[in-house]
């Protein structure tokens, strides 16, 4: 059963004082087009219809009881006529809670398509992906998918769905301003609140009345476009979603993507132990890049030798612009090991402090001698990344290629062959006390 | 509901002979209102004007002066404010000023526990007075809000401005004139417990200029996963001048609501944010959010310490910024370097605004300006639009800043 929320009542008459009502009609929607956001808990609603004016001034009232409509975002516009048209003032009378009515002067009679629209609370929508490897692990089925929830209890028709991917700035929230005039709303998080949230959810699809059902069985497209800053994905046509559902439509797939896989030794940043990426590119080259991705969760599988699936981790994404590398985290991998070891030390080059005759050490420097070792136990080669901050006055000296990250931070990388172990030495000279004069590392 | 009432004591009792603590006889003419206007120019207090006609009896020594009472309930009005004052009198049909010594008023009684007041009014014949009662009352209130629609291209906002009024203050003011101090004079109906949202102006083509900042001592680090980078912030910066479509009056603090056409006819929401005062001449930013196609880290990538004498230094410092534009169309990235906190984290306290000075390994691209002063100086970077095919990949472009604080010491 579809329901109408919103009553849509044309008063003709005096401007101030018109008490009665001279006609009263219920104009119907002909479309509803909602757009969801996922960084907030917003909906933006647009509902157009036909109104009837009369020629002179003309009160349109509008309400909305038991809604989490933010009152001070209705608002009207004529679709024609509009420099005939002047909204004269919008009036939110304190007696009549969650109702308004705007003073609208017209030059011309007759039908006016007009466009009202809000803001509410209650629809939200998510994105989330899945990665399917080969057993190899060297290519992967990436599908990403969209899910609008509706959790109505009903069946709603017919609504132009479309889903804004981006983070918005609000100042206050939604359903905070639609608590502010009228009769509060339950508080965020009892069940009348979200008995309230559903209400809106179902008030909101059910706008679009008696449409015609589409006749399509094929999944549908969706529709990508920037604007701004933000993506806007449509939903082709016009949307059902059912009674305690959520939808979940196909948004984005690359098959058999090739990707990279990286090992990442950060102790500050990830840990004591490297952890395995797997890379790619959200761009053409690995068949995406027509969007940006919106953050959601990615879910990794590799399919084994019978058939089956192993599950090999799961990430939350942030968002990934177009062309923008997408990076997700493994986690630790008990098949590659790293290790460093200080396999020698030496002090010198000491200073004295000279205190009641006597000396006192103030200032030395050391040299440490390391080995770093990864042990790597897969049946194929690793590439191998390693960023170590060496804090002080610090002179590096490696045997493998190394260049800094930054002022105190070592990276290197290098490629460690199917079960092969790769050892390389270090040297390090810290300078400490009164011989400290900078603060940062050199490589030499 | 307040009940309030304009009295006139038609029988007007002698002075001289009237005891100061009498109990209070309010004979109420009850003259209607001829006239209200609401002026909210001031934006802490409201100024209420009414005009009314009030009948006046000749003063004599046997009758004395015309008292008028004022008294007022369930409304906020500030005693002290309140002001009588004579404007015309009737003769025929039309009002005529007032010559001198007509109408004077004596004085001003307060009763007290009582929200009233009485005017003695001297009038040296029988008439019919249009006299104006002001006063400042609370819980009238009235603020601004924005609706600011974008071209898709984001160069031009249709900008409109509302003027909200809020009658919370227990009083049916009726018809009545509002003026916010600027713009039209609108004519409405205000009731008590009313809200009244009514647009104030309309701009049609108010040039923008969008702008990417970064500040890492604003923000900090973006996340764990990319510890080098931090928030691009988005604005829309307008000018509030002839030149721009504007500059017509200041644009005073509100809710602004920004909207962006979609292309295909419609609009999309693009976030809001509170303006701020912009006087004429002055410039309007509006906060829409985090770039997210914008990248940007940084780096020290080196920190060198050159010594003077004693504890006297020179730190020379190299930051690198890489940045990255994933938006299709160019952009200009401006960085703001608080130098007073990195000489802090990086070698000692500014003392002051800290002494420094460009060194030359800084990058030819970044344009430095100082409209934040010397000390936080602006770099401001051109960052191109992402390249298109198959194989095209955004590259990281690197800048260096390279500076030397000059005279540091701990």
């Amino acid at each position: 059963m579809i329901r109408t929320a919103i009553l849509f009542t044309v008063l003709l008459g005096g401007l101030a004082h018109a008490s009665n009502v001279d006609l009263v009609t219920l104009p119907n929607r002909d479309a509803v087009q909602l757009t969801i956001y996922n960084s907030e808990d917003l909906t933006l609603v647009k509902e157009t219809r036909a109104v009837t004016l009369k020629r002179g001034i003309n009160r349109l009232q509008f309400s909305w009881a038991n809604t989490l409509i933010d009152p001070s975002s209705v608002e009207f516009r004529a679709l024609r006529h509009a420099d005939q048209i002047e909204l004269a003032d919008t009036v939110f009378p304190g007696q009549k809670r969650q109702h308004l009515t705007w003073n609208i002067v017209s030059e011309i009679e007759g039908e006016v398509p007009v466009e009202v629209s809000y803001f509410t609370s209650g629809l939200t929508w998510t994105m989330d992906y899945v990665a399917l490897t080969n057993a190899g692990e060297t290519d992967m089925d990436f599908t990403g998918h969209v899910r609008v929830f509706n959790q109505s209890g009903e069946e709603y028709e017919n609504a132009q769905v479309r889903l804004i991917v981006g983070k918005i700035n609000l100042v206050e929230k939604i359903a905070e301003l639609a608590r502010r005039q009228g009769i509060p709303p339950p508080q965020p998080g009892t069940v009348g609140f979200n008995q309230l949230k559903d209400r809106a959810g179902r008030r909101a699809f059910g706008k679009a009345e008696s449409r015609s059902r589409d006749a399509a069985k094929s999944a549908k497209k969706i529709v990508k476009e920037g604007v701004s800053e933000y993506f806007m994905f449509s939903v082709e046509g016009e949307e059902t979603i059912r009674n305690g559902w959520s939808k979940r439509m196909r948004a984005l797939q690359s098959l058999k993507m090739q990707f990279r896989i990286v090992y990442r030794m950060r102790t500050h940043q990830y840990g004591p132990r490297p952890v395995r990426f797997f890379l790619w590119q959200n761009d053409e080259a690995h068949k995406l890049g027509d969007a940006p991705l919106p953050d959601g969760r990615v879910r990794v599988f590799r399919r084994n030798a019978s058939d089956g699936m192993s599950f090999l981790g799961e990430q939350q994404i942030r968002y990934v612009p177009m062309q923008a590398p997408v990076e997700i985290n493994l986690g630790t991998d008990d098949l590659v090991v790293y290790e460093s070891r200080k396999t020698g030390s030496e002090r010198f080059e000491f200073h004295f402090r000279v205190h009641n005759n006597r000396e006192y050490v103030d200032g030395w420097n050391e040299r440490t001698k390391w080995v770093d070792t990864i042990r790597n136990y897969r049946d194929k080669p690793i590439t191998f990344e390693l960023h170590r901050i060496w804090p002080g006055d610090v002179e590096y000296q490696s045997e493998v290629a190394t260049k800094s990250f930054d002022y105190r931070t070592i990276e290197t990388t290098f490629d460690v062959g199917a079960r092969e172990t790769f050892a390389y030495p270090c040297t390090v000279l810290t300078r400490h006390g009164r011989n400290q004069k900078q603060n940062r590392l050199r490589i030499r | 509901m307040s009940i309030r009432r304009l009295g006139i004591l038609a029988a007007a009792a002698l002075l001289a002979v009237a005891p100061s603590s009498f109990a209070r006889i309010k004979m109420t003419a009850l003259p209607k209102r001829e006239r209200v206007e609401i002026q909210l120019d001031n934006g802490r207090y409201t100024l209420v004007e009414e005009e009314r006609i009030v009948p006046l009896l000749a003063s004599n020594n046997k009758r004395g002066n015309n008292r008028i009472d004022f008294s007022w309930s369930n409304t906020q009005i500030d005693k002290d404010s309140i002001q009588f004052r004579p404007l015309a009198i009737r003769e025929g049909d039309t009002f005529r000023p007032l010559k001198e010594g007509e109408v004077t008023v004596i004085n001003v009684a307060y009763p007290p526990n009582e929200n009233a007041l009485v005017w003695e009014v001297h009038s040296s014949k029988a008439c019919a007075l249009k006299a104006r009662v002001s006063y400042l009352v609370s819980n009238l209130s009235r603020s601004f809000a924005y609706r600011a629609l974008a071209d898709k291209d984001e160069t031009f906002l249709v900008l409109k401005k509302y003027l909200q009024l809020r009658n919370y203050s227990g009083e049916e003011f009726g018809e009545a004139g509002v003026w916010a101090g600027f713009g039209p004079k609108f004519t409405k109906q205000v009731d008590q417990q009313t809200d009244i949202k009514m647009l104030l102006e309309r701009f049609a083509k108010v040039p923008i200029r969008k702008t990417y900042t970064f500040d890492w001592y604003a923000h900090g680090r973006l996340n764990n996963d990319k510890p080098f980078a931090s928030r691009v912030l988005m604005h829309y910066r307008l000018r509030n001048d002839k030149r721009h479509g504007l500059g017509k009056f200041p644009l005073q603090p509100g809710k602004a609501r920004i909207f962006i056409q979609d292309g295909r006819g419609g609009e999309a929401f693009l976030g809001e944010d509170w303006a701020k005062l912009t006087p004429i001449d002055g410039d309007m930013r509006l906060f829409l959010g985090d770039a997210r196609d914008v990248v940007c880290t940084r780096k020290i990538k080196s920190n060198q310490r050159h010594a003077i004498r004693g504890n006297l230094f020179d730190q020379e410092i190299r930051i690198t910024f890489e940045c990255e534009n994933f938006k299709d169309k160019e952009v200009t990235l401006d960085i703001i370097e608080q130098l007073n906190r990195l000489a802090q984290q990086y070698a000692a306290p500014a003392q002051g605004d800290v002494e420094w000075e460009l060194g030359p390994e800084t990058s030819e691209a970044i344009k430095v300006t100082y409209e934040r002063g010397r000390a936080m100086p602006l770099l401001s970077i051109d960052l191109p639009a992402r390249p298109t095919g198959k194989d095209a990949k955004v590259e990281k472009q690197t800048f260096v800043f390279h500076i030397v604080l000059k005279n540091l010491w701990k």
